[in-house]
């Protein structure tokens, strides 16, 4: 988060603006004191009931998504940190947010309209379901009601089981962790299949489409 | 005879009209916590005055149907159906069975009455097929109201992130 404060102030200038997004049920008191602590002066939302994942449909934290002057997306659905650290992030991300800053839609990161409808994740009917499931869990956890809290944040893990922000914003709360054993199981299943555990970052240059 | 023929009387309308009125109702749609005070009872589906339709999804009852902005979904108001009906001059209008005609997912905590709402399919389509950007309007952390709109003109970074 510090990194990305100092993206934005070098950024700012160039009609660019941050919003990020806390998906903290938690709320102020859970993610506050880490915006405190990087001094951040762009947009900050902390969005208890997750509504920003559920209509970009994104499964995972850290995403990213590009939205351009006009409101449409350019970018979408990728995992994002804004430098490398340990096992996740890379230094390859920040240089083209900087490269898409300078020069807008000729950037060669800017996808077209295709790229963004294959880069959208695809929910299926039952998932459509866990995001006004979640909200009910939402709604009794911040009226201190445990037990049906766990019933409806159980009932969108079971009708979504493709995210990782209903399973891992639950076990927070359990005993072992947001990055426990369980996170560590689903992990590995999840790899063994070949799949990713965050959204595959594509910073291949799109060659000039000429149209 | 008379006080034992009024008394029956008064228990059948009593007794009609609990069925008829159910107590209220929680609506959450989107960022919105709707308490509805009276509905029309029934087990499986939330019936609610026009006016409380509006309150939950801004759909409003017209002639011509539950409309919202140019899509209008066509209702029968001369006699009850399964979208409206009519009892003691007061109309019901059936929020599930607009929400099941539209495809919007729901899930319902029938014990205390809170009826939790998806998004609408019909309003996803610009973002499925046209790459546009969803909006929303969420507080910051200062309690001023985001919204996409207002950075129209600007590029926008929009970065989810979590604390656990």
């Amino acid at each position: 988060m510090p990194v990305w404060q100092s993206i934005y102030e070098e950024l700012k200038s160039d009609n660019f603006e941050i919003i990020s997004v806390a998906e903290d049920t938690g709320g102020e008191a859970a993610a506050g004191p880490i915006f405190d602590a990087a001094n951040v002066t762009y947009t900050s939302i902390i969005d208890v009931n997750h509504h920003i994942s559920a209509l970009y449909n994104l499964v995972n934290v850290p995403s990213g998504i590009w939205i351009d002057e006009e409101g449409k997306i350019v970018r979408i659905n990728e995992g994002t940190y804004a430098k490398s650290h340990g096992a996740f992030g890379t230094d390859d991300y920040a240089p083209i947010v900087r490269d898409w800053a300078a020069n807008g839609a000729d950037s060669p990161y800017v996808w077209d309209l295709n790229r963004v409808r294959e880069g959208i994740f695809q929910r299926t009917e039952e998932a459509e379901r866990a995001q006004p499931a979640f909200r009910l869990g939402t709604y009794y956890f911040t009226r201190d009601n445990e037990e049906k809290a766990e019933k409806y944040f159980n009932l969108a893990q079971e009708l979504d089981p493709d995210s990782w922000n209903y399973l891992r914003q639950d076990i927070h709360y359990e005993e072992g962790g947001s990055a426990g054993p369980q996170w560590r199981a689903r992990r590995a299943a999840e790899e063994n299949r070949g799949e990713t555990y965050y959204a595959p970052l594509d910073i291949e240059p799109q060659p000039p489409s000429g149209n | 005879m008379k006080i034992i023929k009024t008394l029956c009387l008064l228990l059948t309308t009593l007794l009609v009209s609990g069925l008829a009125v159910a107590q209220g109702a929680t609506v959450l749609y989107n960022e919105r916590v709707v308490e509805i005070e009276q509905t029309l009872a029934d087990a499986t589906d939330l019936w609610v005055s026009p006016e409380d339709l509006t309150r939950i999804n801004d759909f409003v009852l017209k002639p011509e149907g539950a409309c919202l902005d140019e899509l209008c979904i066509p209702v029968l108001q001369d006699r009850d159906s399964d979208m409206f009906v009519r009892r003691q001059d007061q109309s019901w209008f059936n929020v599930t069975g607009l929400a099941d005609k539209l495809q919007q997912a729901h899930v319902t905590d029938h014990e205390d009455g809170v009826w939790s709402f998806g998004g609408m399919p019909i309003e996803r389509r610009a973002f499925f097929q046209g790459g546009e950007a969803p909006d929303f309007a969420l507080p910051d952390r200062d309690g001023n109201i985001i919204s996409l709109a207002n950075f129209r003109g600007k590029k926008v970074l929009l970065l989810t992130w979590a604390s656990w």
